[in-house]
């Protein structure tokens, strides 16, 4: 059996990361071991934010040149985003309620953002399935995929200029990160090993779609 | 320190569950197509 590279470094990079975040890093003094949901939170929507980007840039790039590689690479980093995001909205709420006392408010607008970003890219994957012509798939998942990213500025802006509960960020501010060194750490493995992950489920998926498309293209030659 | 640690558990498992299940449905999808 062959092993490819890419899927078993990532593999590797989230066990060690699931070391570290258990057994080397300190537990924060107000919040405890909840904290430590922070190292999957966090990461996981930053690769939902980068995954939808890409569909966007992708998408916007296959409206001009319409080729096809685009479409299938948008198609494949949209699915993958889904997935990061539902693991935000999951994590996210069981990192809320012991320490905001409940798992979620429909006014806070962060967090109702996040799950519309979500239904947005469902739709994307169920319109990809209902419509036949490739042609035209491709190119309404196109518009899709490029409004839904429009979201990701606001949803990332949304803690500044609402009053939610969801903090702002403490990384990736004008001024220093507010954590210590050895959590700092973690973070930026935790924040490397998921983006990994990422390049390796999209490559994985672009394959799928390129054998998927292959036999259909057999198949229509055959009839 | 409040005790938070079953949120904690509960986050690393599922999350950690949604990418392994993934990862499977990717091989799955792949391996049935090869059937073909």
């Amino acid at each position: 059996m062959r092993i490819s590279w890419l899927p078993t470094v990532a593999g590797l990079a989230v066990v060690g990361t699931v070391i570290r975040v258990v057994s080397f890093t300190p537990l924060e003094a107000k919040q405890g071991a909840a904290q430590k949901i922070y190292y999957i939170h966090v990461p996981a929507a930053w690769v939902a934010f980068l995954a939808f980007g890409l569909v966007a840039i992708a998408s916007g790039v296959f409206l001009w040149v319409r080729d096809q590689r685009l479409d299938r690479f948008a198609e494949s980093s949209a699915e993958v985003g889904v997935m990061f995001t539902t693991v935000v909205l999951i994590t996210g709420p069981l990192w809320a309620k012991p320490i905001w006392g409940t798992y979620w408010t429909w006014w806070d607008v962060r967090l109702v953002s996040t799950l519309f970003l979500w239904f947005i890219y469902v739709s994307y994957i169920v319109l990809r399935g209902a419509v036949e012509s490739p042609e035209l798939r491709a190119r309404y998942s196109a518009v899709l995929g490029i409004l839904g990213a429009l979201l990701i500025p606001f949803i990332h802006l949304s803690v500044y200029l609402f009053a939610t509960m969801h903090p702002t960020p403490i990384i990736g501010k004008p001024d220093r990160p507010s954590l210590p060194n050895e959590m700092l750490l973690t973070f930026f493995v935790s924040f490397v090993s998921f983006t990994l992950l990422y390049v390796a489920f999209v490559r994985s998926r672009y394959r799928y779609a390129v054998e998927r498309d292959t036999i259909m293209e057999a198949a229509k030659q055959h009839a | 320190m409040p005790e938070t640690s079953s949120y904690y558990h509960v986050a690393y498992t599922v999350a950690l569950g949604i990418y392994a299940a993934y990862a499977v449905s990717l091989y799955v999808r792949r391996k049935r197509l090869r059937v073909r």
